[in-house]
């Protein structure tokens, strides 16, 4: 078996691996905003909820929160899904630092044209979907490709709950094989791989959205 | 019966009275302008005005209206009052077209096309049309004042409010920006000016209102506040500015 077989073996599980990958950014993404725009709205009863959301998901470590979900849940007779499991897991947390990150994007805007918005009669809900969100995920960028980049990167504890992505199928032919150097490296290759796809998919969306002078006066 | 009427209006912060007892009114299609020290309360006594800060005491009559009273629309209110800003306060993400246009089609509930042809009617009055494809970072410090009036005046306010118009632009731009308003006052639209620009006050203004310290200390023509006026205070305040024109 040569190097360009094992990438081929491992390569069956890059899509559980961008599945995985994606669903939890989804996630993130979804529990990041509801963050923040919670927090903008300030709904009375909920700043504590959002406080004790980011407190304690930032917090607990990714793979013990996935065990609780996956081999806890079913004990209190609730069955969860591997990749739902993930989701609840590494969705979450990635969504509790996005929600750091999106409140830092928010503090950078100017609370001049917030007023001026005020001023103008828009609701506080216009306001929000008009100019806060539009402004606020352009300048997240940069901290939103980093959380994305550690979603991927945490990925691999999918295999713990039997997903079938590419650490999981290195591991196995691993095992029969006894060639982990090359098997290991190829993951590797194949990882950083997916990481360039990511990384050029967010600066295309960025791209599509730049605005001459934004984010740079 | 005044566009607007104000009546004893009382600001506090904390222990600090910023407005006292502030008593003027502003007539359709008249131009107040009001000068005064940093701090003497003009920027306060604008953003009570249309309750971006909500006063203590006093009334404030819009058409007769009180509008200080609980259950007032404020946000109603608001739209029928154009507010222009110091530093301009353009969308950053959207385009001079779109800047014009957000209101119009929040506000009003215009078709896109509808606001289209409004906004571009309001560029076009303040001689922005070609540029309604560009972004606020594009745009000179005068051509975003001239981008911020089209956005407040194209939603058709009752009273336009200046809030240091001039003050974050160079003289050559200031100058523009005070032709701007001039031409505005001469096409009958109602406007309120805080400002520190002289220049302003002596060529746009018939009335200008004095403040200091939270207090409206007289309230006249330009050339009799500029010139030996009786007030000790308002001699020293103009005493270095009152005879230039810039």
């Amino acid at each position: 078996m040569n190097f360009g077989n094992i990438l081929w073996v491992l390569a069956q599980g890059v899509g559980q691996t961008v599945l995985v990958t994606l669903a939890c950014m989804l996630t993130g993404l979804c529990a990041g905003l509801s963050v923040v725009v919670l927090r903008r709205l300030q709904i009375r009863g909920t700043a504590w909820l959002l406080e004790a959301y980011t407190y304690v998901f930032r917090a607990v470590p990714v793979l013990v929160l996935l065990f609780i979900i996956f081999f806890g849940l079913p004990a209190i007779g609730i069955k969860v899904s591997p990749l739902v499991s993930m989701m609840l897991s590494l969705g979450l947390i990635a969504g509790a630092y996005l929600g750091e990150v999106f409140r830092g994007a928010m503090e950078s805007l100017d609370p001049q044209e917030l007023v001026a918005a005020e001023a103008m009669g828009l609701a506080r809900g216009q306001i929000l979907v008009s100019i806060e969100l539009p402004q606020m995920l352009r300048l997240a960028v940069p901290g939103m490709l980093n959380e994305f980049t550690t979603v991927l990167k945490y990925s691999p504890f999918a295999y713990t709950v039997g997903i079938p992505e590419i650490t999981r199928q290195a591991t196995a032919l691993a095992s029969t094989t006894l060639r982990g150097v090359e098997i290991y490296l190829a993951a590797g290759l194949l990882y950083f791989g997916i990481y360039q796809l990511l990384r050029a998919g967010v600066r295309a969306v960025e791209k599509r959205f730049e605005i001459p002078g934004f984010g740079t006066n | 019966m005044a566009l607007l009427e104000v009546k004893g209006l009382v600001k506090r912060f904390g222990d600090r009275t910023v407005l006292k007892d502030i008593d003027f009114s502003l007539e359709e299609g008249e131009t107040k302008v009001i000068m005064g020290p940093s701090g003497c309360g003009k920027s306060t006594l604008l953003r009570c005005l249309n309750r971006l800060i909500d006063p203590d005491e006093g009334q404030i009559l819009f058409r007769g209206e009180d509008v200080t009273r609980v259950g007032t629309d404020v946000r109603l209110l608001r739209q029928r009052i154009g507010f222009v800003f110091q530093q301009f306060a353009l969308y950053r993400h959207l385009t001079a077209l779109e800047n014009v246009t957000l209101a119009l089609r929040k506000l009003k509930g215009l078709s896109g096309r509808e606001a289209d042809e409004k906004a571009l009617l309001e560029l076009r009055r303040m001689d922005m049309e070609t540029h309604r494809a560009k972004y606020p970072a594009q745009l000179s410090g005068g051509q975003k004042q001239r981008i911020a009036i089209a956005r407040a005046l194209a939603m058709d306010p009752a009273v336009l409010f200046f809030d240091e118009p001039t003050s974050a632009l160079d003289p050559e731009m200031s100058r523009e920006v005070v032709a701007l308003i001039n031409r505005l006052r001469f096409e009958g639209v109602t406007m309120l000016c805080v400002t520190h620009d002289v220049f302003l006050a002596r060529y746009v203004t018939a009335q200008v209102i004095f403040m200091d310290a939270g207090e409206i200390r007289a309230e006249d023509a330009p050339e009799r506040l500029l010139s030996g006026h009786h007030d000790a205070r308002i001699r020293e305040f103009f005493g270095n500015s009152g005879g230039s024109d810039a």
